[in-house]
């Protein structure tokens, strides 16, 4: 039994290292690739967040939208970004090849905590857009003094 | 059996394979008129100063990092940092020195002018 057991790790030592060596000629082999945001099969747009305690930050993937082609909606834990991204094909022009996309989308997510609409805010710029999101008050995490016993 | 492990770990830590960030190939629409070549790239978040375009013997390499300046605890994260490359064969007949980039909202638009030897030119026919 012992025997075929480190026969068994003896094999498996020889994939470790057999994909150490693949992993040297090709050094991006098996790690994840990032697929383009505008994917035809892919209708929405790609949204990282952040919690920084005081504020949520989520940065969107928006190129090519005008700031007028966006929308920005947000009710208490409720966050909705739609817009259309329109054809910027010039006249006159032949297409040869086009990749980018153009569709209306909306996309909804349910944020951790609830957010003080009053101060939310957004910026774009190089075709990212940046929500911060103040939390609520009561969402916000709060330190708790310890007081000594007696 | 210890021997053969060792030996793995020691091609593990080699530096040259330190790279980390990916890359990718960025959206592309190629346009053409009688002047000019016009290429639209979407670049998200890439700034100015990251961007490079190279015309070098009929190659145009295109290229981008993107950093992103992020604030406080990841919650998710669909797209991270970047490295957008892109690179085209091009014909001889562009005039590499009236090559024009603008990018705006993460798009980068690329002038690419035909030299004038190679623009289309209307014959006039003459009544004989």
């Amino acid at each position: 039994m012992w025997r075929r057991w480190s026969d068994l790790d003896r094999m498996f030592q020889a994939m470790d290292m057999l994909q150490d060596r693949m992993n040297w000629f090709v050094p991006e082999y098996g790690r994840r690739r990032a697929i383009p945001a505008w994917d035809s099969a892919q209708s929405g747009f790609k949204a990282n967040l952040y919690d920084a305690g005081d504020y949520l930050e989520m940065k969107a993937e928006v190129p090519g939208i005008a700031k007028d082609d966006l929308s920005v909606k947000v009710q208490g834990n409720y966050l909705e970004i739609s817009g259309v991204r329109k054809s910027d094909a010039p006249e006159g022009y032949t297409a040869h090849r086009v990749e980018r996309g153009t569709a209306a989308f909306t996309r909804s997510f349910t944020l951790p905590s609830d957010i003080d609409t009053s101060k939310a805010e957004a910026k774009m710029a190089n075709g990212l857009i940046t929500l911060t999101l103040p939390k609520s008050e009561a969402a916000k995490p709060k330190q708790i003094t310890i007081n000594e016993g007696s | 059996m210890s021997d053969t492990k060792e030996l793995v770990k020691r091609e593990e830590s080699l530096p040259e394979r330190s790279r980390e960030i990916p890359a990718v190939a960025p959206l592309v629409d190629i346009y053409e008129n009688d002047d000019e070549n016009l290429l639209h790239v979407d670049m998200p978040g890439v700034d100015k100063k990251d961007l490079t375009v190279n015309i070098d013997n009929g190659r145009l390499a295109l290229g981008g990092v993107r950093k992103l300046e992020t604030s406080g605890a990841t919650q998710w994260e669909e797209f991270g940092d970047v490295e957008f490359q892109r690179t085209f064969s091009v014909p001889q007949t562009i005039d590499a020195e009236k090559i024009d980039a603008e990018l705006k909202d993460g798009v980068l638009r690329l002038h690419l002018p035909k030299s004038e030897a190679a623009k289309p030119r209307q014959i006039e026919i003459k009544a004989a």
